[in-house]
């Protein structure tokens, strides 16, 4: 029998399909260019919509954001490049809009007088928003409509609420179109109502309109920006008022809106493409779209999204019915009051973060710490890409879910930022002010600092390893994929961070021996203790995977052959961390001492227990290493924030530490209420900043799945274990569809009782593979394609 | 001229016979209800006469708030120079124009009528304030003439004790009353009183003291006036002590306005002491329970400062409001738009929770420049009619969070229920008809909106603005529900509780000394099954407090009691715990802060 809902012929196709896709993202585009007409485009399918997704795929609400509390409350849509978080008040609809490439800032390699980068929003730059919009209904008040429901189709990826007012149900959905480049919107009524009301489109950085459909503009650092809206009804009238479109008496409404900039992820052209005017190429999609009918439109956004949300399937058991008549965030609220599992809810939370990496990573920049969405021009951190956790983590869970197409705006931002970052780092990080520089005089590669931008520019201190992680982080890709056209892409990067790397590390002779080793030079693990420290753990560690990642990849390329044997003569020779004797601690830095602060967010001296492979609870690692960095996790403690929980959870679950792992998910449950950290009504995970004021931090939202993941499969390339970190609460009955595997396989698995009940695997590419479960062991292997059915792991 | 309507009959005798009825209704029926079915507030008992002075909510206009905003153009010769003759007169006809026919009657003049625009005092050869001649060229029997002429009420002010200004060097004679000087109404150290130490405290051991109160209240009635504020009035006007305990005044001005044979509506303001309440009810119409509702900014109003302090200082007060006498939550400012301060929602809110808690509506707006929805929120017949209706008092049926549910039992049997959501955003929140008493179904009316919604089982929940609201006519169509009592004294307790006596509580002992850790825990709950119950919770708080409920050992959910005016009081509020078939627990634990004291509580015997 096969389990599987999936047609097993249609995911074969999906499968090429991304492959094809995978390919043509190689030659990455610029973010926002001319597309296909949309009414005749090939992919515009004419397959009627697909069902609703399943009650467990939805979330729900019954009640609307407002302005005030859009990061809490708004529902996040998007098509990979634009965004908005959406109100859905019925008399008062607020888009805000946003582009990834939405950026003030620049190259920033001036360096501040300690040798650091400066970090402000002029100079280094900051995340901001592109546009506004509002669709406002005077005669929908809030105050004046019942039955308020709002939900969120993960299934289809569309967004909406719908209410009753004077016996008239009224419903709206929104979505991002990927296929069609532009948000949607779709007013609609059952029983005689009509929509009466006005549209406008605005800036956000004191642009003066002059038109309603569209406007442009350029932010002092040259970039150059525009949206348009255009809008269509069935019955009544659409006019153009002024700044204003009005609507009068319509039956039904489609807005739609697209915006872009001119930016290029080219560093040769400056990151501009100066022939691009955004404003009118705004107005060209925002036209064509509005030409399709609305059912098209959803139609084409639906099968879009269902070619990458279908390939991942999940369920951790059955939540009861108490647990589903429930809203989403009453649902949050009980969950953690009642401290009850409520696997459908678990099991959509992890769906929700694919939600956001379909909506929010394809075709342009990476996500940032706030990935695609903002509630003004002023995030937190510049809502950038921070290099020692975060930019990494917000990207563990897309292969890990099926989402590989989604990884390419990493891969594709860190080609295209190279040759800058090449640059500034041949020009700057040898400043003699600058208190992380090589001892040796020398300076080689590249190099970035903690945060970075999108015009090749870094902001605020050096970090040294944060090459060296980007590195690893983009290997993983390869790792799950086999793409040797992917490889050859990051080549380049692997090499210049080993050529950075070469020129860095230093001999020193370990005390009481005679054993010269290789260690980073003056250095600060992230974030806290010295910041003078030679050796510190999470830079030797990093780079002893980097160096192994690289000899693979000249090996598999066959370049390079002689560099590569120098780097494996490096690594070698690359001190490796040592247990303290005093804490019995992995030490952190090259000291039997705690320099930092034992409860600190970050795990970087454990950076090869999760996402790296080296520390391994299965023999292959000594034991007083795996138990010193047991130890250190313990002492780290279950009680912090999103991204630090779900981290400590994936390195639990590689410790097949079930109930520690599950601990920490149902801790990032939590509902976040006046700003403490967990997770908001809209799932978005929120970091306690200060008492009082959350702000909205991605990474957890991805970080967290991903951690999930692991719990359920572990995988290296040649290596699979089922189950390895089971909690109780999903045991009793669940499966996996389409989960990917390191070493290029896909399994499909279903379990009860704690036991895998069925497994099949399918090569994706990867030849051979164990497949573990507990002390059972197969060795499989197959063709690139082929599939195989496990049994015997249920006894 | 004096108004026909005007009954020559004393107030005060009446007065006093309806306030005893409802203190003894009052005390009578809580323990009642809860043995019988503990389900909505007990019903006032019907008055046996309605009073010739707030027999019910008075409702007007105050000058007040424009004076005391810094909202452009108001108050162009300084500070609290909108109160002038011609914009009394302005407004008054606007009021007769556009809300005397939905029962708006009252004009009233606040502080500044004797002062010129520099706050300088003018008073009579008597020591009596005098109209300035600037601000009121015409006088203020003119101006009251002006008022009755257009079929509606005339108020005055004054603040409490003897204004520095009308001492005189002691010298001042006291009208009408031979050989009284002013000396010898006041203490010889010249002690000061009043929320501004503005006045001397007036003695009333000497006999010449109430001639000069007499004084005060004859000119008023000579002049026409049917309504009196006195402020700064103590214990209360943030302040306390002997020398700001105005008791002795109030009941002076009782006497006075009784000898003048004028019914003379006596309204005290500002924050009055819950703890003399009994006070205010023997000698006034009416008192305001917190501070000017007035934001003394660029706007009349503010949510913040203070409208929003209402929704958890109103509900101690509750059961004191009746007719005779009642609690004001201060001027109703919601129609005039952008100059109010407030949202939409905030409007509909401060509207809805003044009309269900009976305040006085007294509108302190420019009311020559309504806009349609604040005219409509002032107009409303069915709120104003909820308002002057003879249902109790709304008082919280849930306990005091961010969204909390108000309701009132009407003598017809419908329920008068008000959703809230206080929080900074939007959010559902939910009437539980148990917490009502009933169960399974009820037809709803919304108020606001003229729409009838038909039946609801168990509940309404509707999505809120931030601070919005609902209103609901609620009629029952259900059965009731039948509850099953549990002492918190036989309940497990651990930490610093103790066992308290406490006379109003159920068999006389409550849980007290609830505070870091302390907690009780009420065994043997018996359910018939699982779900979400609304246990009604007997507790005695002087100030507002939260308390961690939870069952089972479970996690706890916090939620915030009003306070319940002082620790002899008793309220309840419904707080919803899910319990499971059978036997729980159910704990109110401090956590690590101070908890209400817990008297009781009541589970429905089923969902």
């Amino acid at each position: 029998m096969n389990p599987s809902p999936h047609d097993p012929s249609r995911r074969g196709v999906l499968s090429l399909a991304t492959t094809a896709g995978l390919t043509a993202a190689l030659g990455a585009l610029p973010a926002f260019t001319a597309s296909a007409a949309p009414a005749d485009r090939p992919d515009r399918t004419t397959e009627s919509p697909l069902p609703a997704g399943a009650a467990r795929e939805q979330l729900w609400w019954r009640a609307p954001g407002d302005e005030g509390s859009l990061i809490e409350q708004g529902l996040p849509v998007g098509n990979g490049r634009i965004g908005a978080l959406a109100s859905n008040d019925p008399g008062h609809e607020l888009l805000l809009i946003t582009d990834a490439t939405m950026w003030t800032g620049g190259l920033n390699d001036t360096l501040d007088q300690d040798g650091q980068f400066p970090y402000g929003r002029a100079d280094f730059g900051s995340f901001t928003l592109l546009a506004r919009l509002t669709v406002d209904l005077p005669d929908h008040d809030l105050g004046s409509v019942h039955d308020y429901r709002r939900t969120l189709d993960l299934a289809q990826g569309v967004a909406g609420c719908s209410y009753v007012r004077s016996g008239v149900t009224y419903r709206r959905e929104m979505y991002a179109s990927h296929p069609d480049d532009v948000i949607v919107l779709h007013f609609t009524q059952s029983g005689g109502g009509r929509h009466t009301g006005s549209i406008t489109l605005t800036g956000t950085h004191g642009e003066k309109p002059d038109s309603a459909e569209s406007f442009g503009a350029a932010l002092p650092n040259g970039l150059r920006y525009g949206a348009a809206v255009q809008a269509r009804a069935t019955g009544g009238k659409v006019t153009v008022q002024g700044t204003r479109i009005d609507f009068a008496g319509c039956q039904e409404l489609t807005v739609v809106v697209c915006a872009g900039t001119n930016y290029a992820p080219d560093a040769g052209a400056g990151f501009r493409d100066a022939s691009l005017d955004p404003e009118r190429l705004a107005r060209t999609k925002a036209r064509a779209a509005a030409a399709v009918p609305a059912d098209a439109l959803r139609r084409t956004h639906v099968a879009d999204y269902r070619a990458l949300y279908g390939r991942f399937g999940l369920s951790l058991g059955t939540s009861t019915a108490g647990q589903r008549a429930l809203d989403t965030w009453e649902r949050l609220h009980a969950r953690a009051r009642d401290d009850e599992p409520d696997p459908e809810l678990e099991a959509a939370y992890l769906q929700f973060g694919r939600y956001l990496m379909i909506s929010g990573s394809r075709d342009s920049l990476p996500l940032g710490l706030q990935g695609l969405w903002l509630d003004g021009n002023d995030p937190d951190w510049m809502g950038d890409y921070h290099t020692d956790i975060n930019i990494q983590m917000n990207y563990w869970m897309a292969d890990r879910t099926g989402l590989s197409a989604c990884f390419d705006a990493l891969a594709d931002y860190c080609l295209a930022q190279l040759p800058a970052w090449t640059d500034v780092t041949r020009r700057r990080f040898g400043d003699p002010r600058n208190r992380f520089r090589n001892t040796s005089g020398r300076t080689a590669g590249w190099a970035v600092a903690f945060s970075t931008n999108p015009y090749g520019g870094s902001g605020w201190w050096w970090h040294p390893a944060g090459n060296a992680w980007l590195c690893t982080t983009l290997w993983e890709h390869y790792e799950y994929t086999g793409s040797r056209e992917y490889l050859k892409k990051i080549y380049p990067l692997l090499k210049g961070a080993c050529e950075f790397w070469e020129a860095r590390l230093l001999p020193v002779t370990l005390p009481g021996t005679s054993k010269e080793v290789l260690v980073d030079d003056h250095d600060w693990s992230p974030e806290h203790g010295p910041q003078d420290a030679r050796g510190i753990t999470y830079a030797q560690e990093v780079v002893w995977t980097l160096f192994g990642h690289y000899c693979t990849a000249a090996a598999a390329l066959g370049r390079d052959t002689r560099y590569a044997d120098t780097v494996a003569a490096l690594r070698r020779k690359l001190y490796l961390p040592e247990v303290s004797p005093t804490t019995g601690w992995l030490q952190e830095w090259m000291s039997p001492d705690n320099l930092g602060e034992t409860e600190h967010r970050h795990l970087s001296p454990l950076i090869n227990l999760f996402p790296g492979d080296r520390i391994r609870p299965d023999g292959s690692t000594p034991k007083d290493v795996v138990a010193g960095a047991t130890a250190l996790l313990t002492a780290r403690g279950m009680e912090n924030f999103g991204w630090a929980n779900a981290w400590r959870g994936a390195c639990w679950a590689r410790l097949k530490n079930a109930e520690n792992a599950y601990r920490l998910i149902a801790n990032n449950l939590r509902p976040s209420t006046d700003g403490r950290n967990g997770t908001a009504s809209n799932l978005f995970d929120i970091y306690e900043a200060e008492r009082g004021r959350g702000i909205f931090q991605i990474d957890a939202n991805f970080g967290t799945p991903a951690a999930m993941v692991e719990m359920l499969l572990y995988s290296r390339p040649g290596h699979i274990e089922l189950l390895p970190a089971l909690p109780d609460a999903w045991a009793a009955a669940g499966h996996l569809e389409g989960v990917p595997a390191r070493g290029g396989f896909e399994v499909d698995l279903r379990w009860r009782d704690g036991r895998p009940t069925h497994v099949t695997v399918r090569s994706v590419g990867g030849r051979t593979t164990t497949v573990a479960h507990g002390s059972t062991t197969r060795q499989i292997t197959l063709r690139p394609g082929a599939s195989v059915t496990l049994k015997g792991f249920g006894r | 001229m004096r108004s026909s309507s005007y009954s020559a009959l004393p107030a005060r005798a009446l007065r006093a016979l309806v306030v005893l009825a409802l203190t003894a209704g009052v005390t009578a029926a809580v323990p009642a209800a809860r043995a019988e079915t503990a389900a909505a507030p007990p019903a006032a008992p019907a008055a046996p006469a309605a009073p010739a002075v707030a027999a019910k909510p008075y409702m007007g206009w105050t000058s007040w708030t424009m004076q005391s905003s810094k909202y452009p153009g108001l108050n162009p010769k300084g500070d609290y120079s909108y109160l002038s003759e011609a914009n009394v007169l302005k407004q008054t006809d606007a009021m007769a124009a556009k809300l005397k026919k939905y029962g708006y009657e009252y004009v009233n003049i606040d502080a500044g009528w004797w002062m010129d625009w520099s706050w300088t005092s003018h008073f009579d050869e008597y020591g009596r304030q005098k109209a300035d001649p600037v601000r009121f060229p015409s006088g203020m029997k003119a101006v009251a003439d002006h008022i009755h002429a257009k079929g509606l009420k005339a108020g005055i002010y004054l603040p409490v004790g003897l204004e520095k200004g009308a001492y005189g060097d002691g010298k001042n004679p006291i009208w009408n009353a031979g050989g009284c000087t002013t000396a010898d109404i006041v203490y010889d150290d010249l002690r000061t009183t009043n929320g501004w130490d503005s006045a001397y405290k007036i003695d009333f051991s000497d006999p010449c003291a109430q001639k000069y109160i007499d004084s005060q209240a004859r000119m008023f009635a000579d002049w026409g006036y049917d309504f009196l504020k006195l402020d700064g009035v103590g214990p209360g006007s943030f302040k306390s002590g002997d020398n700001y305990d105005n008791v002795p005044d109030v009941a002076a001005w009782h006497q006075a306005i009784e000898a003048t044979g004028r019914p003379i509506h006596l309204e005290l303001s500002w924050s009055l002491d819950y703890g003399h309440i009994a006070d205010w009810k023997k000698y006034s119409n009416g008192w305001r329970i917190d501070t000017d509702v007035e934001c003394y900014c660029n706007t009349l109003v503010s949510w913040e400062n203070s409208v929003d302090d209402r929704w958890d200082d109103a509900p101690a007060w509750t059961a004191h409001a009746g007719p005779g006498g009642w609690n004001d939550l201060d001027s109703l400012n919601v129609g005039n738009g952008e100059m109010d301060g407030l949202t939409k929602a905030e409007r509909q809110s401060y509207a809805t929770l003044w009309a269900i808690a009976k305040s006085p509506l007294f509108t302190g707006d420019d009311l020559t420049r309504l806009d349609s929805y604040g005219l409509k929120l002032l107009t409303d017949r069915e709120v104003i009619a909820i308002n002057q209706s003879d249902a109790p008092p709304a008082e919280p049926v849930t306990a005091s969070d961010a969204q909390q549910v108000w309701a009132a039992k009407n003598p017809d049997g419908t329920y008068t229920v008000a959703l809230f959501n206080l929080a900074d955003a939007p959010a559902a929140v939910t009437a539980d008809w148990a917490a009502l008493g009933f169960k399974g179904r009820a037809s709803v009316r919304d108020v606001w909106n003229k729409e009838n919604l038909g039946n609801r089982t168990g509940g309404i929940t509707e999505a809120l603005p931030a601070h919005g609201s609902r209103l609901f006519t609620v009629t029952p169509r259900g059965t009731r529900l039948a509850w099953t009592a549990h002492e918190a004294e036989a309940g497990t307790l651990a930490g610093n509780a103790v066992v308290a006596g406490c006379s109003a509580c159920s068999d006389g002992h409550k849980v007290g000394n609830l505070y870091s850790g302390g907690k009780v825990t009420v065994e043997d709950v018996v359910v018939p099954s699982s779900g979400t119950y609304q246990v009604e919770v007997a507790y005695v708080s002087g100030d507002p407090r939260s308390v961690l409920v939870s069952a089972n050992g479970g996690g706890g959910t916090s939620h915030r009691f009003a306070s319940t005016g002082d620790w002899g009081t008793v309220g309840s509020v419904y707080v919803p715990v899910k319990l499971k078939a059978g036997t729980n627990t159910i704990t109110f634990d401090s956590g690590t802060g101070y908890a209400p004291d817990i008297d009781r509580i009541d589970v429905p015997t089923s969902l």
